[in-house]
């Protein structure tokens, strides 16, 4: 009892000591770059607001202003580029996409973080940097070993569909992963609740030509054989396999679905298809996992609450879609500023930080805020996620290659022409191979003595590292 | 004499001989900095094989390999067919209409000030605001025209027209957005022309009992060749370089359905960032519209010769 009041003073005593020291070496570590100014270049989406609402507080605990310059997410590549390739260093952050992480590091343009991560003058003591899910943290973040981008965002693209009308048309409602939603469930959903006569779709999704990337993608996945996994796109040889017998049925299953939307949907985008879903014109639509909050379950909207979230359907081989977006936070190599940009990184990607922002609408990346009951009230259907995102999603489901962006428009153009009739999937399909084989001969894979990036889709282990141990 | 005076004449000869390139430097500064550096520049680059992505390929002189690249790609020739038609069918339907208006305003009307001012107002708005606003009002089932035109079709039993959302339709629909921004242009300059002719010709062909067809072909269009001229040349350039709606309404799509050369160049320039093949492209462009202007400049000139003669 002695020995336990002993040790009770010891902690008082030492608290009391300490505790204001440790106080004021964390307000200097908060102090140390006061009036600096960080320009960060922002992918303008709702979800993120409640992120970057806090900046202020930040602001006012460091003295360093942040100007945040927003950017539409369809120019967000080619402005950041830009800025990247100019090496003025006008902007000291960027959001970076997981699909462009490739690129920019590849190019020597992104700032290597494990050191700011590892130094107690720059990083919290209580960041916590392993409360990060793993494979979030290494899918978003590691480009050839190096730790770039630190996640705030991530998710999985998947469909909405009415849950009210299927159960109308005598259906049952499918959940997410509970493995009943299938691409033939789904034809037979979208054949259900399509009825022109009442002006109403089956289904609705944007086939224009800048959205194939990730619309197209998750159907072309479950369709592939599992015992080619690994060779959606390309072999270990890096010759282009994208035309294969898998990969018709998948394109002739998304043209099927023509049957079911609405007809002028040719140049649909993301908006265009939206907006016809919200307004009850369709029972069915493609959406991104962070996009649900604001575009489906959105306060004000007639289709709040009808709605039921699930994944890509599972194909006729068993596989289903691994999608794995995110969105990090990285320092341009060419700021004058990266250690107060890095102090900025890590405060606004703390846990706290975090979870504030998940519950006014953020899609949520660290285990803490997976778990935190206001969160998942918020946003059931992110919760859901949080087995997928650590164990099934594949961060290379996009393979991880500098080339990502062409062969994603390659795949836009392809077959959007396809879907507006003018070429067959067999020809889209011949036309992507050949193009997609000139976008990595100019990239040099097929050079002697080539050094072509490691096919790290075939093992994902690679992810699965501790977050602390990529310092 | 003194030294100094006997010399004085010698520098204010070479004063006179620097100062007019003192005066002009300025300005050959500026024109070197604007014109002669980035046109040199994108010969440079031209000749070069540069990815601004990809920093780390090496780069070398590959002399006419990019212009042949492009010259034998079968989107360059996709792309140099659509900014043709688009071009000369915007040109096409606005000249007509701007002539029609021009003429029809030189009658009498009651409120002529307030109806020109409503004529003009398209142009005045930038194209990108345009592109928006038709972007908005050309938006599926719930855009101003859309739903109207939807329900429009309904009644009559139709198939709701498609707009941007089909190959055909879309070339179409932005052909229509020019020359609804343009036509003022051509009217404000042929209505200028027409109000410059002198009144004594109609006159005369009043005495003679011309017919108004005949006065038109005789002696209105004749007369208003030079600012048709004008008229033509500005808009053919400037159709030509079209831009800005046709990347916020259609961005190329459907398909490369409205792909002009100069929304390809962007995409090769700017998503894919092959600036070399950019730059060669540009290159082209710049040729093609040389050559249009030439030929616009030497009729127009012939045509001043004619008029002297």
């Amino acid at each position: 009892m002695n020995i336990t009041r002993r040790r009770m003073g010891l902690l008082l005593g030492s608290s009391i000591l300490f505790t204001p020291a440790i106080l004021r070496a964390e307000a200097a570590r908060m102090k140390a770059f006061e009036g600096t100014t960080l320009n960060l270049l922002a992918v303008q989406f709702g979800s993120h607001a409640a992120l970057w609402a806090q900046v202020p507080e930040f602001e006012a605990a460091t003295g360093i202003k942040v100007n945040i310059e927003y950017a539409p997410f369809e120019n967000t590549r080619e402005k950041t580029l830009l800025d990247m390739s100019s090496k003025t260093g006008r902007f000291d952050l960027f959001t970076v996409d997981i699909m462009w992480l490739a690129e920019y590091a590849a190019a020597g343009y992104l700032e290597p973080v494990a050191k700011y991560i590892a130094d107690p003058e720059l990083t919290a003591e209580d960041y916590d940097v392993n409360d990060f899910v793993s494979r979030v943290f290494s899918g978003t973040g590691v480009y050839n070993g190096t730790m770039y981008n630190v996640p705030f965002d991530c998710g999985t693209v998947g469909n909405m569909f009415r849950a009210d009308w299927i159960e109308a048309a005598g259906l049952k409602v499918p959940d997410r992963f509970d493995g009943s939603f299938t691409t033939d469930k789904m034809m037979e959903i979208c054949a259900a609740l399509n009825d022109p006569s009442k002006g109403q779709a089956g289904y609705v999704t944007g086939p224009q030509r800048w959205f194939w990337g990730w619309m197209f993608t998750p159907l072309m996945y479950a369709f592939q054989d599992p015992a080619k996994a690994g060779n959606e796109f390309v072999n270990e040889a890096w010759e282009v396999t994208i035309n294969n017998e898998d990969n018709l049925a998948a394109l002739n299953f998304y043209l099927g679905l023509k049957q079911f939307t609405p007809k002028d949907d040719l140049n649909y985008g993301y908006g265009e298809q939206l907006a016809v879903y919200q307004q009850g014109k369709a029972g069915g639509s493609i959406t991104y996992s962070g996009f649900i909050g604001e575009h489906y379950e959105g306060p004000g909207l007639d289709i709040k609450g009808k709605n039921i979230a699930l994944h890509s359907p599972i194909g006729p081989k068993g596989r289903t879609d691994p999608f794995f977006g995110s969105w990090g936070l990285s320092i341009s190599v060419d700021s004058k500023a990266k250690e107060a940009a890095w102090l900025f990184v890590q405060w606004i990607t703390h846990k706290e930080r975090l979870r504030k922002a998940c519950i006014g609408g953020n899609p949520a990346v660290r285990h803490s805020t997976f778990q935190d009951a206001e969160y998942q009230a918020a946003q059931p259907w992110g919760a859901k996620l949080y087995d997928y995102m650590d164990k099934t999603a594949n961060p290379d489901e996009r393979i991880r290659v500098p080339e990502w962006a062409e062969i994603s428009e390659i795949m836009g153009l392809h077959g959007n022409r396809a879907w507006g009739g003018e070429i067959t999937a067999e020809q889209a399909l011949e036309a992507m191979q050949a193009d997609m084989t000139g976008a990595f001969k100019r990239g040099g894979y097929y050079r002697s003595g080539a050094q072509n990036p490691k096919q790290l889709w075939r093992d994902l282990s690679y992810y699965d590292r501790k977050p602390a141990d990529w310092g | 004499m003194p030294d100094a005076l006997r010399t004085a004449p010698k520098v204010a000869l070479q004063n006179r001989r620097w100062f007019p390139w003192l005066l002009m430097g300025p300005t050959l500064l500026i024109l070197f900095a604007v014109g002669i550096f980035p046109f040199g520049y994108s010969l440079y680059l031209a000749s070069t094989n540069i990815i601004l992505s990809k920093p780390y390929l090496e780069t070398y002189f590959v002399g006419l390999e990019q212009y042949q690249y492009l010259i034998q790609d079968p989107d360059f020739f996709n792309a140099l067919r659509i900014t043709l038609i688009f071009t000369v069918s915007a040109v096409f339907l606005e000249f007509w209409a701007g002539l029609g208006l021009a003429l029809l305003f030189r009658r009498q009307i009651r409120g002529k000030a307030l109806y020109r001012l409503a004529i003009l107002l398209p142009m005045v708005v930038p194209p990108l605001v345009v592109g928006l606003i038709w972007k908005y009002m050309l938006f599926p089932n719930s855009g101003l025209i859309s739903y109207y035109a939807n329900a429009l079709a309904g009644l009559i039993g139709i198939a709701p027209p498609t707009f941007l959302n089909e190959p055909g339709s879309a070339l179409q629909t932005l052909i229509f957005i020019d020359v609804w921004q343009w036509t003022p242009f051509m009217f404000l300059i042929l209505h200028a022309g027409l109000a410059a002719i002198p009144a004594e010709p109609y006159e005369a062909a009043e005495i003679d009992g011309a017919g108004a067809w005949r006065v038109f072909w005789t002696i209105t269009m004749p007369m208003l060749k030079p600012a048709i001229l004008i008229a033509l040349v500005i808009r053919t350039m400037d159709a030509f370089r079209t831009y800005d709606q046709i990347a916020v309404l259609t961005a190329g799509g459907p398909g490369n359905s409205t792909e002009t050369l100069n929304i390809w160049l962007t995409n090769l320039a700017f998503r894919f960032f092959d600036v070399s093949k950019g730059a060669a492209l540009s290159l082209i462009i710049f040729v093609l519209i040389l050559v249009m202007s030439t030929i616009f400049i030497r009729i127009l000139s012939r045509t001043r010769i004619d008029e002297g003669e």
